[in-house]
């Protein structure tokens, strides 16, 4: 049993992460957990980022060891769906008092586990390590072993106290937990050429169903989902599955990729939003099956359900296309591929004026250019009074994002959807799609939003908030117009690199002087991108921009056109 | 296991014993004349169709189930917001017992009331004797400071002069000359309950600003800067009162709420008994023919209370039971116009708050189907709160709504691309409803506490809002107008439409995987 360090360790030094391939020893060696800023406003720990990631598991109790707060405020918080158990919903918690602080909360632990056999008789009980009980030196790893060599069941482990890091590592920490004790722990009663695991998909809102009829229409079975819609067993015998799927990119690459590596199962990254990213993956779901033996018809027939699928969708938006002329979209996506989004938006006949490509691969950012155009507005981090400004000069009729956005979005007057996990619609699939779409259409023409859009009719609306937040704006923009060298001033200070606060004039400057050509030379002489690395994208923005401007802007410009 | 003493079961429960079903069953069998359940359940179906629709609808004579009540009740409703008055009922003192428990068990307060007894010689010999002595015994008993005298059919059959009995009263001194008797004639047979409203309420105007039936000279109009402000027949008016009052404060408007009875329904329990609290004073009623305007909040309810005001000199506005965002800028900014007071920023904030939660939650109301009834002015602000949040008001039913109502109505409809497939049925009941939501179904049900039978049969799930309502406590206590009554009105519908979901995804194993805590 490994420690909890050299777990994290192991976790950082996933050679499956894109990000974690470019970095140098000493940077896998930090992690790619970007510290939290003391006194910023985080997402959640790595405890959260665990939960949610197993949470979806039906039919085994997910036992939280710790005080109140870590179980109080976060149970059944997440909308994944079920088609059997219910016993995943149920809150169940040590909550730990002053005395378990003090005397230590094990026996406690031990015996919630055997009330909740006794109780509920789960095929698993999964243990969730918190701060408190982590730092008083609580071993839930010893708990779970006894409990599990006592009661004939197993008793899992999921070491990811809160403090060891943000969600995004728990997600992966939880992943770990399944891989040392549950995946390669049992076998499926048969197996079939059609096996496949899909990996990272939580089945919120049930969106997986969407896509499920298509893959028993192929005769695929989904021998397990990690974790959606999971059930233990499923879990311990994933690793029979001939092929697998990886969705949602990072949050458990891990698991494909060690279950690659033990078990000889091939992955892939996909996507089911947007309509060709369905296609896509479904296509190679079944190259990977046929390479793992299934028959070579699979793939036929594969194809046929895709063309079938995607007319029957295209046909579906279509009549939408008139309602959506001339409206105009701001895409704010986080988690979801944006490219593919971006698509299927565009052949309903909305015009896309921006999208994020924060979680954005470079390919990413690449294909967006081609679908929008080289002028598209590709917004990396947009400040509440930037997303305003975009929406006041009428570039955006509605903005489709998460739900960390929409309160911004709301209170500057911005009609909003919501695309993200929180939202009560599946967007899944080829139905997923044409089911966003009618989202968007009821978004749009909700009258509710002529009232948020307009200030009360007695208002002066040339001395609101807003009309004063845009006119400091216009101010600022005016007087950095009116003084060149101000303006070079303010470009030149634009953050690059947060954590390390280097700002774009250190970098151009090093560039110049060092004739600079890789991120990690800029890295060598500034320290840009030495924290968190998220900036390297931007650095690399930079390096490829800037000889362009040093030759000239205006042919680049039209070749581009 | 029939009653016992030891364990008094109540009537839930009693009657689902196994002795008293027996009993029921054996009546039923064998005094009742059973017919085929087949077939019962037959017509049961057969009521839901359209063909069933079209004889409904083309019922002539027979009223089933109406969503209205009589003139006397707004009469007695209008009165009772004066200060220290007693409304006295000239007629039957059945129909006055009947508007007492209205109210009561609307308001879940004591309503106080009196009639002038009429009984059968007096319908022969007419009700004079009984207008002197009823008048005489209610001066003396419970000691008003002012009488306000309405009918009920009775007397309006027979012909009573009002006028003349009350002034043959005072000769004979029934009450002092001097004493406050206004009247109005509000036969049931003509309007509804808000047409009472504005007899009673126009009677009273009249009989202070007019020379009091012609025993004291007529007031001289000296206009001032103050606004009146008429509530009409609601079942809120405790709540919505006391916030319109709160809003003029704010705004710093001199005002005088007319037939203001939010505190006689609403009297704390203190130890003291009020039969009269609050209500407007007898001399603001009288000043308050010096205002510069007087907004009705309800514009059917005081159809002939405005021209009366406008008569006399100052600008009157009449509103439709605004509710939401428009409804409330309309008054707010009428109030500003007059004035010339400005909005406060504390209004713009509430406002603002408002817009917040539509926005929060409007995407749970946009596209829904609702069916309205009640007053006519209920449904038209209720129906363009709906149109604002993108729900269609689909049916919108007023038994005492008139074709001018109608017409304004789809003129409202007209207004909003969500308001093409709504219709308006002026004059309709109850009856007419549940054709209607059989056979054009939609998502939600708006009306009073009777709803809940259209409820039940046709699965509309009711959301009380209107008057009366007897079976949800409290209620009246909340406004729904202002923006923080628009708040409310959102909350309720709101509440429903969760429950609803709630409702559908709540059998274990079954549908309860969506049986979310975060909706």
């Amino acid at each position: 049993m490994s420690s909890l360090s050299a777990t994290i360790q192991d976790v950082f030094n996933e050679p499956g992460c894109g990000k974690n391939a470019n970095k140098s020893e000493a940077e896998r060696k930090k992690g790619c957990t970007k510290q939290l800023q003391p006194g910023g406003a985080a997402g959640g720990c790595a405890f959260d980022g665990a939960k949610i990631a197993l949470q979806p598991l039906t039919d085994v109790a997910h036992l939280v060891h710790g005080p109140i707060a870590c179980e109080g405020n976060s149970w059944d918080n997440r909308g994944a769906r079920s088609s059997g158990s219910n016993i995943w919903r149920t809150g169940f918690t040590t909550d730990i008092n002053e005395t378990d602080v003090v005397f230590g909360g094990e026996k406690r632990l031990y015996k919630a586990v055997k009330e909740i056999i006794e109780k509920y008789n789960p095929p698993a009980v999964f243990v969730y390590q918190t701060c408190v009980p982590a730092m008083i030196g609580d071993d839930i790893n010893a708990v779970c072993k006894a409990a599990s060599q006592k009661f004939g069941k197993p008793v899992i482990p999921v070491n990811s106290p809160g403090f060891v890091g943000p969600k995004n590592l728990g997600n992966k920490l939880a992943g770990e937990a399944l891989l040392e004790h549950v995946i390669g722990t049992e076998e499926p009663d048969f197996t079939t050429p059609y096996d496949l695991n899909i990996i990272g998909e939580y089945n919120l809102s049930g969106e997986l169903w969407q896509v499920k009829p298509l893959l028993d229409e192929l005769g695929i079975r989904i021998l397990s989902c990690i974790s959606g819609d999971g059930k233990y067993r499923e879990v311990a015998y994933s690793h029979r599955a001939k092929a697998a799927m990886m969705v949602c990119s990072k949050a458990m690459i891990n698991v494909a990729r060690k279950m690659e590596e033990r078990y000889g199962i091939p992955f892939f990254e996909g996507s089911f939003y947007g309509i060709e990213d369905s296609s896509d993956s479904l296509r190679e779901i079944a190259r990977l099956l046929i390479e793992r033996g299934a028959p070579d018809e699979l793939m036929a027939r594969t194809e046929a359900v895709i063309a079938r699928e995607e007319a029957k969708a295209w046909a579906a938006i279509e009549p939408y296309k008139p309602r959506f002329k001339g409206k105009k979209v701001l895409l704010i996506t986080g988690g979801v591929k944006s490219w593919s989004v971006v698509a299927a938006l565009q052949e309903a006949g909305l015009e896309l004026v921006g999208t994020s490509v924060k979680k954005s691969t470079k390919e990413d950012k690449e294909r967006i250019k081609e679908l929008m155009g080289q002028d598209a507005h590709m917004i990396d981090d947009m400040t509440p009074r930037e997303m305003y400004k975009m929406m006041k000069d009428a570039k955006a009729d509605i903005m489709l994002s998460g739900g960390k956005s929409q309160f911004v979005a709301l209170k500057a007057g911005m009609p909003w959807l919501d695309i993200n996990q929180e939202r009560s619609h599946a967007y899944m699939g080829y139905v997923g799609m044409v089911k966003l779409v009618q989202e968007i259409d009821k978004a749009l023409y909700n009258p509710m939003w002529q009232q948020l859009r307009q200030p009360a009719p007695w208002e002066n609306s040339a001395r609101n908030w807003q009309a004063r937040a845009m006119a400091q704006m216009d101010a600022e923009a005016a007087a950095l117009a009116a003084d060149p060298q101000a303006a070079e001033q303010a470009r030149r200070a634009k953050k690059i690199c947060h954590c390390k606060t280097v700002d774009l004039g250190t970098i151009e400057d090093a560039i110049a002087a060092h004739a600079l050509t890789t991120t990690d030379g800029v890295k060598q002489h500034t320290n840009a991108s030495g924290g968190c690395g998220a900036c390297a994208g931007r650095i690399e923005d930079i390096l490829a921009a800037l000889p362009a401007t040093v030759a000239s802007a205006i042919p680049v410009l039209q070749a581009a056109e | 296991m029939t009653q016992n003493a030891d364990h008094v079961l109540d009537h839930f429960e009693l009657f689902r014993g196994p002795e008293y079903q027996q009993m029921l069953a054996n009546k039923k069998k064998m005094f009742e004349n059973p017919r085929d359940p087949a077939e019962v359940e037959r017509i049961r179906e057969w009521a839901k169709t359209p063909e069933y629709r079209e004889k409904n609808f083309a019922r002539e004579a027979l009223t089933v189930n109406p969503a209205k009540a009589c003139q006397p009740l707004g009469a007695v409703f209008a009165a009772v917001g004066f200060e220290a008055t007693l409304p006295f009922v000239h007629g039957s003192q059945g129909c006055v017992a009947y508007y007492r428990s209205h109210l009561s068990r609307h308001f879940k307060e004591p309503s106080s009331c009196v009639s002038s007894s009429m009984t059968e010689d007096a319908a022969v010999f007419g009700g004079l004797n009984n207008m002197i002595d009823g008048l005489a015994n209610t001066y003396s008993m419970y000691k008003p400071k002012m009488i306000a005298v309405s009918t009920t059919c009775m007397a309006e059959v027979i012909g009573d002069d009002l006028n003349a009995f009350i002034k043959t009263s005072k000769e004979k001194g029934s009450v002092p000359a001097e004493f406050d008797v206004p009247f109005a004639h509000t036969p049931a047979f003509v309007g509804s309950h808000v047409t009472g409203y504005d007899n009673a309420l126009k009677g009273i105007l009249e009989h202070f600003w007019d020379g009091k039936a012609g025993t004291a000279p007529k007031l001289e109009r000296q206009p001032n800067d103050k606004v009146n402000v008429i509530g009409g027949f609601d079942g809120y008016t405790v709540g919505n009162t006391r916030e319109i009052r709160r809003i003029l404060n704010l705004m710093g408007i001199e005002h005088t709420i007319l037939a203001d009875n939010s505190e006689v329904f609403d009297t704390p329990t203190d130890g003291e008994f009020r039969m009269y609290d609050g209500g407007t004073t007898l001399e603001d009623a009288a000043n308050a023919i010096h205002a510069k305007a007087t907004v009705s909040m309800q514009q059917y309810c005081t159809e002939k209370t405005l021209p009366f005001i406008a008569a006399h000199g100052q600008e009157v506005v009449g509103l439709n039971h605004p509710v939401g965002v428009s409804g409330t800028d309309e008054f707010i900014m009428a109030l500003s116009r007059i004035t010339g007071k400005e909005i406060p920023e504390e209004l713009s904030r509430e406002r603002g708050r408002l817009v917040d939660a539509m926005a929060d939650s409007s995407a749970h109301i946009h596209g829904k189907k609702f069916a309205i009834y009640g007053d006519p002015d209920l449904c038209l602000g209720l129906a363009g709160f709906l149109l604002e949040l993108g729900a269609e008001p689909t049916h919108v039913l007023a038994t005492n709504g008139t074709k001018q109502w109608a017409e304004k109505v789809q003129a409202l409809f007209d207004s909003s691309p969500f308001g093409q497939n709504c219709h308006v049925y002026p004059g309709k009941d109850l009856w007419h409803m549940r054709s209607l939501l059989f056979t054009e179904p939609v998502d939600f049900l708006i009306g009073n506490t009777y709803g809940k039978y259209l409820e039940r049969d046709t699965g509309t799930p009711l959301i009380r809002i209107g008057f009366p309502i007897f079976d949800r406590h409290h209620h009246h206590r909340y406004p729904v107008w202002g923006y923080q009554g628009g708040m409310n009105v959102l909350v309720w519908i709101l509440d429903k439409i969760f429950d609803e979901i709630d409702k559908n995804t709540n059998v274990p194993a079954k549908t309860d995987y969506s049986f979310d805590i975060i909706r």
